[in-house]
């Protein structure tokens, strides 16, 4: 009891009066430079890592990369928005349609296997991919 | 395309990104990035930014909803989050300091292995269900 004590509070790092722990801060790090890097969201390695490294299930690590992608995308959209690269217009059609996407999406997963899915959606975006590499 | 017909085709490639994210996990991101260069013409960076815009809305809604549900603990999410924010200005800067065509091969080698990513887990499932 004692061990786990001790090593749990060399773990933690500080940031101030701050208290998070060290995994915890590394893949923060890491989702937030994937994120500001490419405009996606960065739990595509966030969720592994809290998974893996961090221990959390799987669930609550969807639910903790999903809330640290609030700050994470707003320092991004600060960053790009005073450099002028963000047409409002674009997003907002976009948000529209995912929002009836999401609740579409969500209501799917209850009742298709999205194995198959998940492979040919993986051959697609090797397309993409090779698309994006060609183009430009 | 231009016009109205640039926006029904934004509203209802929103529709399918969100399907998408909400059905295989695939964040939205890395489908609006590749349409908005590819299909509605915006630059690399403006993608992205664009992109962004378009990601934070749907975290707030899916944490909302999540939270209602009882799953998550938001206080550590937005903690650890807030670091992440620091990584986020930082990639933003890297972004900005790279030319448009190197920024495109490094997010093209992205989806490129997020596909991969998606393969592997759809076989590793179906081995696994028999």
């Amino acid at each position: 009891m004692r061990a786990s004590a001790a090593s749990a509070a060399t773990s933690r790092a500080r940031l101030g009066r701050f208290r998070i722990d060290r995994e915890l801060v590394a893949i923060g790090v890491l989702g937030g430079l994937l994120s500001g890097l490419l405009g996606v969201g960065g739990g595509i390695v966030m969720v592994p890592l809290l998974v893996i490294w961090a221990r959390y299930g799987q669930r609550d690590a969807h639910a903790a990369s999903l809330g640290a992608i609030i700050p994470i995308s707003i320092a991004g959209i600060a960053t790009y928005g005073v450099a002028g690269h963000i047409d409002v217009r674009a997003a907002a059609a976009l948000i529209v349609g995912s929002v009836v996407g999401a609740r579409l999406g969500a209501g799917f997963l209850a009742r298709i296997d999205e194995r198959h899915l998940k492979m040919v959606f993986g051959v697609f975006l090797i397309g993409v991919a090779a698309l994006m590499g060609v183009r430009g | 395309m231009s016009g109205t017909t640039l926006y029904v085709a934004l509203v209802a490639f929103g529709v399918l990104a969100g399907v998408a994210s909400g059905l295989l996990g695939v964040g939205g991101g890395t489908l609006i990035v590749p349409f908005l260069t590819l299909a509605a013409g915006l630059s690399q960076h403006n993608a992205e930014a664009t992109s962004l815009l378009v990601i934070l809305p749907t975290a707030i809604a899916g944490t909302l909803t999540l939270r209602r549900r009882g799953v998550g603990d938001p206080a550590l999410a937005l903690r650890f989050g807030v670091v992440g924010a620091i990584g986020a200005v930082g990639g933003a800067l890297l972004a900005l300091a790279l030319p448009a065509g190197a920024l495109r091969i490094v997010f093209a080698v992205f989806v490129g292995l997020v596909g991969l990513r998606l393969i592997y887990d759809g076989r590793r499932a179906e081995a696994r269900a028999g």
